[in-house]
């Protein structure tokens, strides 16, 4: 048994530094086939004012020539040193940039992530509940149009209202000027990308439980629970739920990097400082070291995150886990 | 007095499509002890006429007519609240597949302990697992500690029947309404639910609905035979008289 | 439980469409002229929809804009469609590991988060125009729709029919075309749907973020992203009506979709609580 745990860890982790080596070549190649000359990609505009000898020179050095596999070994084998090379518009290693902002991205991605899971889960049992009826329509009517909004626009919506004209909220960053320590402050900035988040999401997810629980809800079990006396909230949650939850907490850890790259569009239009304006603005530059890593870094989460979900649904799930002889009283059948 | 009196049943489903009158004014009564099987083709309202009973059919079901009279008591107008108390107590049911009829997410020893603890509430954890163990002990499921830990998807569909034959039991019902609880099954497996229900009868005195499409399963095991067609009881007796008549008839054309 | 087909919602797209197709008829000013003498001017007679910071009139551009939101939505939709019912149908047919090969790169695909792979692709492309555009957006939003034609096929497969129509010396393209096209035909149209709105999300947040198109080239997203001068001028309607306009397209889109996926719960809730119809208790 436990031979069979450590050769299965093996396994997924083989599975895991497969994809991410399989996305690093992706990310390479659409880089190096980007137009633009790569080597601004180290000089930025210096180039232009190097004459044709020294760029050929700078080519040479840099390896330029070489097949692109060579050049790819190579990067591979910096990247493993932590050489990601230099950010071409901010001039530091790219390292120093993206370490200053993945946190700022990380709790408004991860909060955003918790309310989410949390709500969907309860909008979800709760329209499950009252399937059918005033409340659930009403829900369903509302969700279905807070999904439709597209982020970018609920996010000038909540702008345009709540910062501009009530002037409740900050609208822009992630803290006012000196007041860098300041929890409320941070807070305050908070609110509004935040709702933003959760909203142009939630839905989506709830809707997903509402519709994984009325599939439960429609299993003959469901009769057996409530001939034993139980009353139909108490089958939804002790039976109902038991059902729908594997398939829930899959569902989370894939939709854990979706919903973090979410948070892109929502940073950069309340221009708040993380990851997501810096991919924007990298994109805007063609700074493609910084795209590259924000991608490559992105891409490994959500190839974690999948590998995650389904060893979840395998742990927990009764008939995945004892099919795939990871425990279980195996009995006689007589 | 008879334990369930049914009187003028009438059942309809309300679609969008329209009124379907699945069960038309049926009468019947149920004695202590007794086993009336219901006999039908497939579709005629057995199964609704049973759900109706127990108040247990979607939403767009409605009983139109009729009365339930149980030891004297007219349950028509019973809440849903009312209504969970006699399911817990007074009637249990045992569906047509086992496989569908466990919550396939939890073991089969915790489902029959969650519907002991319903039924009595003040047993300590241990007390539950041993009633537990004593109603698969009943119903013929040997090894119970082991078997409890088991998932349905691991049973055989006889011993899934089994599980859901502990759980019905487990209420102490009165009277039990099979829907069809051995079709599902292989004929050998089926010749030993049938005993266990007489066997379970004699030990326990309740009285059973045996709902069925199948005359053998009714001669074999029921005293007396209601006949359904569309939603409509064309006949009830013993089950000498009913077969007779069904002779009879079969003769005629 | 049976869904009443979304009659407003078609009947609204019908009329956001063909106007938009029509859009010369509409018009009352060039979209494309900068009237500087009346830049950030409020809703009134003369401009309907008010004008934005380069005096273009917004009511005017609201059409013409939307014409190119929605081909660019249509043409990647098709794109995308093409690719993953290819690659699905290929995939869900081929032996295991030529499937394994393709759904690999179907997740790693995925993996990529939309956004950064279609700033990527943008950057291959040295002049944004409505279809280079439409390819991009086309390429990233094909996999998850690959995903379910491969499922979808996956099962039909062995159905004996399927089997059936094999044993009777059909092709695969006969197979494909003639027997799996036809039923998972309403998921594809559903996922369709769903994708025409998603690029036209797609084209509008890209042009808001000044990643798309260009601001002089009018759609919904690039009149959106003059929203910065809006916020300092105070010009709501630059930003509400160009919005409205949008979300309301991807209301009715979605409604429609939900409509042609068909209601997937055929049984009743065992949870019913079965009535009765005034009886008196005897």
């Amino acid at each position: 048994m436990r031979k069979l745990c450590i050769s299965k860890i093996l396994y997924n982790m083989g599975k895991f530094a497969l994809r991410v080596f399989a996305l690093s070549v992706l990310v390479f190649l659409i880089s190096r086939l980007a137009p633009g000359d790569p080597l601004y990609a180290y000089y930025g505009e210096r180039v232009e004012k190097m004459s044709v000898a020294d760029q050929e020179q700078a080519r040479e050095r840099l390896g330029l020539h070489e097949p692109l596999f060579t050049q790819y070994a190579r990067w591979l084998q910096a990247a493993f040193h932590g050489d990601f090379g230099i950010s071409y518009q901010y001039k530091t290693d790219v390292k120093e940039v993206i370490a200053a902002r993945i946190g700022n991205t990380l709790v408004l991605g991860g909060l955003g992530f918790l309310l989410i899971f949390v709500f969907a889960l309860g909008l979800g049992l709760f329209c499950a509940w009252r399937e059918d009826r005033t409340a659930d329509r009403i829900i369903c009517r509302i969700g279905t149009v807070t999904s439709c909004v597209p982020e970018f626009w609920l996010s000038l919506l909540f702008l345009l209202v709540f910062a501009v004209w009530l002037d409740w909220l900050p609208g822009s960053g992630a803290y006012s000027v000196g007041e860098e320590g300041n929890v409320a402050d941070r807070a305050a900035h908070l609110i509004l990308p935040l709702a933003v988040v959760v909203l142009g999401h939630l839905w989506y997810y709830a809707f997903q439980v509402r519709n994984r629980l009325l599939e439960e809800v429609r299993a003959d079990y469901v009769l057996l629970a409530r001939m034993k006396g139980l009353s139909g909230r108490q089958v939804l949650f002790r039976h109902c739920l038991r059902g729908a939850l594997p398939s829930y907490l899959s569902m989370m850890a894939v939709a854990l990097p979706h919903i973090l790259g979410g948070t892109y569009v929502v940073e950069t239009v309340f221009s708040y400082p993380g990851i997501g304006t810096l991919a924007y603005e990298s994109a805007r530059y063609q700074d493609y070291n910084i795209l590259m890593v924000v991608s490559l870094l992105t891409g490994t989460l959500v190839i974690f995150c999948n590998l995650l979900a389904g060893i979840v649904s395998g742990r927990i799930d009764p008939r995945m886990r004892i099919q795939n002889g990871a425990g279980g009283g195996e009995v006689r059948n007589f | 007095m008879d334990l369930l009196e049914v009187e003028n049943l009438s059942v309809s489903f309300y679609r969008p499509e329209g009124e379907i009158e699945a069960v038309k004014n049926v009468s019947f009564s149920l004695g202590e002890g007794e086993i009336l099987a219901v006999m039908g083709e497939t579709g005629c309202g057995k199964s609704v006429l049973c759900k109706s009973i127990l108040k247990l059919l979607p939403d767009i079901a409605k009983i139109k007519t009729g009365h339930i009279i149980v030891r004297g008591e007219d349950i028509i107008g019973y809440s849903e609240k009312q209504m969970r108390k006699l399911r817990g107590s007074l009637f249990s049911m045992v569906f047509q597949n086992p496989m569908t009829a466990l919550n396939p997410c939890m073991s089969v020893g915790e489902q029959i302990v969650e519907a002991v603890r319903l039924r009595q509430p003040g047993l300590s954890g241990r007390e539950r697992q041993q009633r537990a163990s004593e109603l698969m002990y009943l119903v013929g499921l040997s090894h119970p500690e082991e078997r409890a830990k088991q998932y349905p998807f691991q049973l055989s569909g006889g011993m899934a029947q089994r599980c859901v034959i502990a759980i019905a039991l487990a209420a102490q019902p009165l009277v039990l309404f099979a829907d069809e609880a051995t079709t599902a099954l292989d004929v050998t497996v089926q010749a030993q639910i049938l005993d266990l229900f007489l066997e379970l009868r004699k030990k326990t005195g309740m009285s059973i609905v045996l709902v069925t499409h199948n005359p053998g399963v009714a001669a074999r095991t029921a005293d007396r035979v209601a006949l359904m067609k569309d939603g409509e009881l064309t006949g009830i007796g013993d089950v000498e008289e009913i077969f007779e008549e069904i002779m009879h008839q079969q003769n005629f054309i | 439980m049976k869904k009443r087909f979304p009659f407003f919602s078609l009947s609204v797209l019908t009329a956001i469409v063909v106007s938009c197709l029509a859009c010369s008829a509409i018009m009352t000013k060039n979209p494309l002229y900068m009237d500087l003498a009346h830049c950030n001017e409020a809703p009134g007679k003369e401009f309907l929809f008010g004008t934005d910071a380069m005096g273009r009139d917004i009511f005017s551009m609201i059409w013409y804009g939307g014409r190119i939101s929605l081909t660019i939505g249509f043409l990647a939709t098709l794109f995308s469609t093409i690719l993953a019912v290819f690659a699905g149908s290929v995939s869900g047919c081929a032996p295991a590991r030529i499937d394994g090969v393709l759904m690999g790169m179907t997740e790693l695909f995925l993996s990529v988060p939309g956004l950064l792979l279609t700033v990527f692709l943008q950057a291959v492309f040295v002049r944004t125009n409505v279809y280079s555009l439409s390819v991009v957006i086309g390429l990233t939003g094909w996999m998850s729709m690959a995903k379910v034609v491969r499922t979808e096929v996956m099962q039909l497969k062995n159905m004996d029919y399927v089997l059936a129509a094999r044993c009777l010396g059909g092709g695969f393209f006969h197979v494909l075309i003639r027997h799996l096209a036809p039923n998972f035909f309403p998921s594809v149209l559903f996922m369709a749907v769903m994708n025409v709105r998603n690029a036209i999300v797609a084209e509008a947040t890209l042009s808001f973020m000044g990643l798309g198109l260009p601001v002089e080239e009018v759609s919904w997203g690039s009149m959106l992203s003059l929203s910065e001068n809006a916020f300092l001028s105070g010009s709501w309607w630059i930003i509400l009506i160009p919005g409205a306009f949008l979300t309301g397209t991807l209301l009715c889109l979605t409604n429609l979709g939900n409509y042609m996926r068909g209601s997937a719960n055929k049984r009743h809730s065992n949870l019913g609580r079965q009535g009765i119809l005034k009886i008196k208790k005897r």
